[in-house]
């Protein structure tokens, strides 16, 4: 593996040839002005603006070999891989000639660089472009003989991520070129032995780590990057962290002094991302409008190097493909502009334009100038709203404490114990009501029919007299109610409360859950429930109830499910010891009501069978015959 | 809520607050936020239940509890079932009453499942 030091330790100096510059003059601006403008002393590069497809090249004051290559030029990109060490070799246009050197560039030996100061900075400045993707390169052994697109294609199809050639060059009977990326270089690996060529040979595929290719690395010089970084900064415009890169070739100032920058290639691309990553870094919107881009491939730095940026104009370009947005698609984006591009008339209309750019960026607000519509709260959005809700009372311990206190309290009572001994929960004058979600019609069907005619729905029940009878009204007219309605047992465990208004005097809080019922017809079945409660401070610190609603529904399978959890069994060393959880829970419930300690609540209860009415009426029967100690009571 | 979302926010009291699946929101302001934040929504009201709320809890105020419940499809999410519980409380002025929502609970009856 060769080192970095002998990547670019070995430079050649170039001087235009006679037959090189008349070949250069051939070569015209697309907008027809004059080509090739020579070298300049003070070290500026000059170049040639060639039609694309023609080949170019520059030569600069340290001898460093700059040349832009289109991208289907490989001579000259092969020249650099290969003719490394040596000097003063003009420039060839013609194919490939056999230098009878047998070697590669990992084998050549290292030549000493006349500016050693220029290879430090040169090798900084490479170090640090590319590190974060790390790059690859890829050779295929036998790959001279095939042609690059088919090649190209090939293995794309063989490879589960789409990768961008970089620099693709013969060498010998070798093919080469770079990726970037550990993903996109193990997928390539993965194809290799699995494609076959056109004599059904297997096509070997070798992938190594590599420095980053030629066409990427920084072109400029030092001073270049400083004009570009002027250049750059004129075009910010602080206080909307904007950056205007429009027709960025040009500016006048880049022309002035001869900087060509071809947004579309790597390499001024790259230095522009440096130039923003180092100076801008806060840049919000970024302006690439008009400047011939074919592909985003250099741009997808730009999630690292510009991280805020939320507008994007890339109007007036080149873009082929709407999966070209693939590479920047790690930005944040609220305003983009595409406009103008090739892949834009793809689309059958505006709306399946704009779809298929919200596939990129789900969040954006505004395209090509217009307002989107809000981004709509997927259900995972919803979800993570409700979600991270599930425990999130604010309030005060002790007021929850409270609330806890009492709907365990009461509702050990509504399970186990005498409903009428409810009455001291309510207020004299408390309200009461109940509603089911049904109408008649499903009456039949349903196992809510107990609850139905107590029912009360206003949006249903239109008769006054009826509307009035159902509302209960006094706590001797709910608990009687109470008492009608079936047996049950809740599931306490499960319980979700919300406490949604909290004055001095007041106090409401709503209630969810799930019970079952353990009597009559029903029996067996669970329902789930929303209880609301509107109390106010009692006496000492109990809760009054001033009005009370029921809301019973049919429970959901998943309800079902989740409820009523069987606990830990616990082992059971003697049976007076352990007693059931229902059992435990109907002792409470005595405790509760009679005022009496638990354990004497548990044998009263023991003593008659765990029959709760009946051990009710045995324990009021003794008090008032005062035949209970007094240290029964708590 | 579903025609005119903007206007919601006059309905309510200027330190109501709401209680949406857990969700506590306190203030106009952040109501406000809310409310635009939700996605737009359909709503079909299938119960309605209301009791006065006795005086002394609301120290003479004249308030209702009202509880409602129904369906409600929010753009871009499925159907939920939900239970919305609110206090009205009359605002009088020298010639007029006006109800205002002091208090809103609201929850899908499926909130664990999203």
């Amino acid at each position: 593996m060769c080192s970095q030091r002998k990547e670019f330790g070995t430079f050649r100096n170039k001087g235009p040839q006679a037959k090189d510059w008349a070949e250069m003059q051939q070569f015209r601006y697309g907008d027809g002005t004059s080509a090739l403008r020579r070298r300049r002393g003070n070290g500026r590069a000059s170049y040639g603006n060639f039609d694309r497809r023609s080949t170019r090249h520059e030569h600069s004051r340290h001898g460093l070999l700059s040349s832009h290559f289109p991208k289907d030029d490989s001579n000259a990109i092969k020249d650099f891989y290969e003719d490394r060490r040596v000097r003063y070799i003009p420039y060839v246009r013609q194919h490939h000639r056999s230098r009878g050197r047998g070697c590669d560039v990992h084998k050549s030996r290292v030549n000493v660089c006349r500016d050693p100061q220029l290879r430090d900075r040169e090798m900084k400045m490479d170090t640090r472009d590319g590190t974060r993707q790390s790059w690859f390169k890829v050779t295929i052994p036998l790959g001279r003989t095939y042609d690059k697109t088919w090649l190209m294609n090939l293995i794309q199809c063989h490879c589960s991520v789409s990768f961008s050639p970089v620099d693709f060059h013969y060498i010998e009977n070798r093919a080469l070129f770079f990726v970037q990326g550990v993903s996109t270089a193990s997928a390539i690996k993965d194809a290799s032995n699995k494609i076959y060529d056109e004599e059904n040979q297997k096509i070997r595929i070798f992938v190594n780590p590599s420095a980053v290719p030629y066409s990427v690395q920084n072109k400029f010089t030092p001073e270049q990057m400083k004009q570009l970084k002027l250049t750059m900064k004129k075009r910010y415009d602080v206080s909307q962290k904007a950056l205007n890169l429009q027709k960025l070739r040009f500016d006048p100032d880049l022309m002035d002094h001869e900087i060509d920058i071809i947004l579309n290639r790597r390499s001024c691309m790259v230095a522009a991302l440096k130039i923003i990553e180092r100076n801008f870094p806060e840049l919000l919107s970024l302006n690439l409008q008009n400047n011939k881009l074919y592909k985003l491939d250099g741009l997808s730095d730009i999630v690292e190097k510009g991280p805020q940026v939320k507008i994007l104009n890339l109007s007036e370009n080149e873009l082929k493909s709407i999966r070209e947005l693939d590479k920047v698609k790690g930005l944040k984006l609220e305003e983009l502009w595409l406009q103008g591009n090739p892949f834009c008339s793809k689309y059958a209309d505006q709306s399946a334009y704009v779809s298929a750019i919200q596939d990129f960026f789900p969040k954006l607000l505004r395209l090509d100038g217009q307002e989107l519509r809000p981004p709509t709260v997927n259900d995972i959005d919803l979800r993570k709203l409700v979600e991270s809700c599930k425990e999130s009372y604010k309030g005060s311990e002790t007021l929850k404490n409270l609330i806890l206190q009492f709907l365990q309290e009461y509702y050990l009572i509504y399970d186990y114990g005498e409903r009428q001994g409810l009455l001291s929960a309510y207020h004299n004058e408390a309200c009461f009501s109940l509603t089911i979600p049904l109408n008649a019609m499903d009456l039949d069907t349903s196992n809510l029919c107990e609850y139905f005619k107590y029912s009360r729905n206003l949006k249903t029940l239109k008769e006054p007299d009826l509307r009035r009878q159902l509302l209960k009204y006094t706590k001797r007219d709910i608990v009687d109610c109470l008492c009608v309605l079936p047996k049950t047992r809740h599931d306490c465990d499960t319980f979700v409360v919300d406490m949604w208004l909290q004055t001095e005097k007041m106090l409401c809080f709503s209630v969810n859950g799930v019970f079952k019922e353990i009597q009559g017809t029903s029996q067996g079945c669970v329902h789930a429930f929303t209880r609301t409660f509107i109390a106010t401070p009692g006496s000492s610190t109990r809760l009054c109830i001033v009005n009370d609603h029921l809301f019973v529904r049919d429970a959901r399978p998943d309800e079902i499910q989740s409820a009523f959890s069987i606990p830990v069994a616990t082992p059971c060393s003697s049976s007076t010891s352990t007693l059931s959880q229902e059992h435990q829970r109907m002792a409470h419930a005595f405790s509760i009501q009679s005022g009496m300690k638990l354990q004497w609540a548990q044998k009263c209860l023991e003593d008659n069978e765990w029959n709760y009415s009946k051990a009710g009426q045995i324990f009021t029967v003794l008090q008032t015959q005062g035949k209970i100690p007094a240290e029964a009571f708590k | 809520m579903d025609k005119r979302r903007r206007a919601l926010i006059r309905l309510y009291l200027d330190k109501a607050t709401l209680v949406w699946n857990g969700n506590v929101v306190t203030g106009l302001d952040a109501l406000n936020n809310f409310f635009e934040m939700l996605p737009s929504s359909e709503f079909q009201v299938n119960m309605l239940d209301c009791q006065p709320v006795h005086e002394q809890a609301t120290q003479s105020q004249s308030t209702v509890l009202v509880v409602t419940s129904g369906t409600v499809k929010f753009d871009g999410n499925r159907q939920h079932y939900f239970n919305q519980n609110f206090l009205l409380t009359a605002q009088v002025s020298h010639n007029s009453t006006v109800w205002k929502i002091a208090s809103d609970c609201f929850r899908f009856q499926d909130w664990a499942n999203g």
